[in-house]
């Protein structure tokens, strides 16, 4: 792709058309299940309650985001950041539509971007329903958002899996997706905790999809707790806003208890050439995994339990992590590894750059040479997704 | 305060002998429920509190003085007498290069959570007080090397009672567990009902400890096909490291702005995610607009004011040091747990000190500890 600004964001997210679903699955077989807008006057399904009528996403007939019909606080026009649309037609055309996403990127200086899902896709699953429904609502958005990188190779499409179906189904779908131009996938970080009956992440049961992505050259990527959800139980006295600021603090914390898990699994010795990518969970913490992993390595001497590799070795060959706002990560650059770090925006969520994304990146990168900034804002992004 | 070495650990750990409790109860009025080490069928021992087994890996946690560090002692008998012994501690101490020790427990938890978790308040505060007397009449006494810190019921008032009594009696800080809500039916932490806990130890100028480890809950659950060896090497990378989201929510809490003389510890967390934690803090905050939301300070100017975080072997928390205050950095030798840098923490703090200047090297493993538990 060609690099106009410099920065490619590794993590955004695109919020797919309304009838992304209901255009594409079988009104016969699926009926009212298929995911879709409805309109509710139910307070429960409001985080602030209001007498008009909202739209809600309903998938297999459960309300799925009670805080608005998309996520998108920081194109709102609200300066506070509290506002997300209550209906569809409130929500900002470049959120949903790729040609205005495209002047939206140009006016934050952004040359592209890797897109996770939004609304109403949780953690990259559609658990609701059986395995039929699952694989359904899984290629149904793999297609959507494949017409992005069709529109534009600015466009960097991952593809959900399916979970339920087993995993040639899993690799299949990873398969067919990448062949209509995605460039990686997305997971949960350890499928047992998340939905009962899959399989730990550590069992060889996996091997297939991981087969599958080095093969294929595509990363697997985990976003924030990538539904891991070991939390401190919010306190009701915190207004939404104070409790969205403690999000990306979960995402880190969980982050730093499964890359260690990853690390000494033995996913990554069977799998060398796999790459891992860990979005919205910064990289200022790193530090603290890799000292942690080698510190125990040699305090326990692990190598006489098979693990023959230093564990921060492990790490600089396969695993990269994003930043968007930190300077103390940026000092540590060098012995996170160079080569491991990328840059992200996370448009258009609470937390993200958007539209000051330049200012944001002359503060973190401030002293750094460029040809290493280079490297960190959109040189890794080219070798990670085979964009030369 | 005499200093040989001029190194103050800032977190270690006392192991509790099997009579600790044994011989301060009253038999008639708890019977069984005492805390007390029991034999297994399969002739391995292992703690035993109010009919529950207490999950340390073992019947003490030593590994840092045991043949093998991956393997804790199984049997009371192979317990290294530096564990458990204060004499010999000093000795394991003078070894080290370690001047003074701030002492949490083992069996009472690594946070003092054990307690916390029983069901009957009346047994809890029986149990808290009599590792509390313990301390002062077995290590305290011995040596002023030792800095006692006292456990506490989770019942607000009791809480405040004991601390008081403790104080009284020589313990320099107070150790809670981070998370009371999780361990068993209590309020959320953050409510105005503890109050009088921070209040105890603002006005007696004791610090609140907060030590990694309250509950596992909290904390990724090793994979059920690592072997031993690995999965409490798995526990040892997730513990400190789950602090993070005790710190994330103690930040906006408010806690520390009600009670701002109040001192905080968050022991074993190592310093290497400190920077990362309060640029996150900060960012949010300002993503989040909370400056409109009634807080008049930034997370990490609260950090810097009132609390601490305490490493042992990592190198990034001295780098990141300008980020996070350096008054706000302790260093211990986490003795006598595996992960311990122990007896190699001369090297150890020589590898993670190279090139801070001697004043700030001093700060970090003198002068702040000096001040935060008083010692003159």
């Amino acid at each position: 792709m060609k690099i106009k600004y410099g920065l490619i964001s590794c993590d955004s997210h695109a919020q797919l058309h309304k009838d992304t679903w209901t255009s594409r699955m079988s009104k016969a077989k699926f009926g009212d299940k298929i995911p879709q807008l409805r309109e509710t006057t139910d307070k429960e399904h409001m985080i602030r309650a209001s007498d008009k009528p909202v739209e809600r996403w309903f998938v297999h007939g459960k309300v799925v985001g009670e805080r608005g019909t998309v996520n998108c606080p920081t194109v709102m026009g609200d300066p506070l950041r509290k506002t997300f649309p209550q209906r569809w037609e409130e929500v900002p055309a470049l959120v949903y539509d790729p040609a205005e996403r495209l002047k939206a990127l140009d006016s934050d200086g952004v040359d592209g971007e890797v897109l996770f899902p939004n609304d109403p896709v949780q953690s990259g699953t559609f658990f609701q329903g059986d395995a039929e429904f699952e694989l359904a609502c899984v290629q149904a958005y793999n297609d959507g958002l494949a017409e992005w990188r069709e529109f534009s190779d600015r466009y960097i499409p991952l593809a959900i899996i399916p979970y339920l179906s087993g995993i040639e189904a899993a690799a299949e779908e990873t398969r067919r997706a990448v062949k209509k131009g995605h460039r990686g996938i997305l997971m949960v970080a350890e499928p047992s905790m998340v939905r009962k009956g899959l399989k730990h992440f550590n069992d060889p049961w996996w091997d297939p999809l991981w087969a599958t992505c080095q093969d294929l050259g595509v990363p697997i990527h985990w976003h924030a707790g990538a539904g891991i959800a070991l939390r401190v139980p919010r306190w009701k006295g915190f207004t939404p806003n104070q409790g969205q600021a403690m999000g990306p603090a979960g995402g880190f914390a969980n982050q730093a208890q499964f890359v260690p898990n990853l690390i000494f699994s033995g996913v990554l010795d069977r799998y060398p050439k796999l790459r891992w990518v860990c979005a919205e969970t910064g990289i200022g913490w790193v530090s603290y995994m890799l000292e942690s992993c080698d510190h125990e390595w040699e305090r326990r001497h692990l190598w006489t339990q098979g693990f023959v590799t230093r564990p921060s070795e492990l790490f600089k060959r396969q695993i990269s992590m994003n930043f968007w706002y930190e300077r103390a990560g940026i000092e540590l650059r060098h012995s996170i590894g160079m080569d491991n770090i990328m840059w992200e925006s996370d448009f258009p969520h609470s937390t993200s750059t958007f539209p000051e994304s330049r200012q944001f990146v002359e503060r973190c990168l401030k002293g750094v040479p460029e040809a290493e900034r280079n490297q960190l804002c959109y040189g890794n992004a080219l070798r990670t997704y085979g964009l030369n | 305060m005499e200093l040989k070495y001029g190194f103050i650990s800032a977190d270690d750990h006392v192991q509790e002998h099997p009579e600790v409790w044994t011989q301060r109860m009253s038999k008639a009025k708890w019977g069984d429920r005492i805390p007390r080490v029991e034999r297994q069928s399969d002739g391995s021992e292992r703690w035993v509190v109010d009919g529950k087994p207490v999950d340390l890996g073992g019947v003490a946690i030593a590994g840092a003085a045991m043949p093998d560090r991956a393997r804790e002692p199984q049997r009371w008998e192979e317990v290294p007498a530096v564990a458990f012994k204060p004499g010999e501690r000093l000795t394991a101490m003078d070894v080290d290069g370690v001047d003074y020790s701030v002492l949490y427990p083992s069996v009472a938890g690594r946070a003092g959570e054990t307690f916390a978790s029983l069901a009957d308040a009346d047994l809890e505060v029986a149990c808290v007080q009599a590792y509390n007397d313990w301390l002062i009449d077995e290590w305290a006494s011995v040596s002023p090397r030792f800095i006692p810190q006292c456990i506490i019921p989770l019942a607000p008032e009791a809480a405040a009672k004991e601390i008081r009594r403790a104080v009284a009696k020589g313990h320099r800080g107070v150790v809670m567990p981070s998370v009371p809500m999780m361990l068993r039916e209590v309020p959320h932490i953050n409510e105005p009902v503890y109050d009088a806990i921070w209040a105890a130890c603002q006005e007696l100028d004791v610090p609140l400890c907060f030590h990694a480890g309250a509950t596992r809950e909290i904390q990724f659950p090793p994979y059920a096909g690592f072997s031993p060896e690995v999965a409490a090497t798995m526990e040892a990378i997730t513990r400190p490291v789950s602090s993070v989201l005790v710190v994330a929510n103690f930040l906006y809490s408010r806690i520390l702005e009600r009670f701002p003389k109040l001192k905080v510890v968050f022991a074993e967390t190592s310093l290497a995610w400190c920077a990362y934690e309060l640029e996150l803090a900060d960012h949010q905050f300002e993503r989040q607009r909370l400056h409109t939301e009634g807080y008049d300070i930034l997370p990490s100017a609260l950090f810097k004011r009132q609390c601490h975080m305490v490493g042992w072997y990592d190198t990034t928390g001295l780098k990141t040091r300008e980020h996070t205050g350096v008054k706000n950095l302790l260093w211990s030798t986490n003795f006598p747990q595996a992960t311990s840098t122990w007896p190699e923490s001369r090297q150890a703090i020589a590898r993670c000190f190279d090139g801070v200047p001697e004043n700030e090297r001093r700060q970090v493993l003198v002068d702040n500890a000096a001040r935060i538990y008083n010692l003159k």
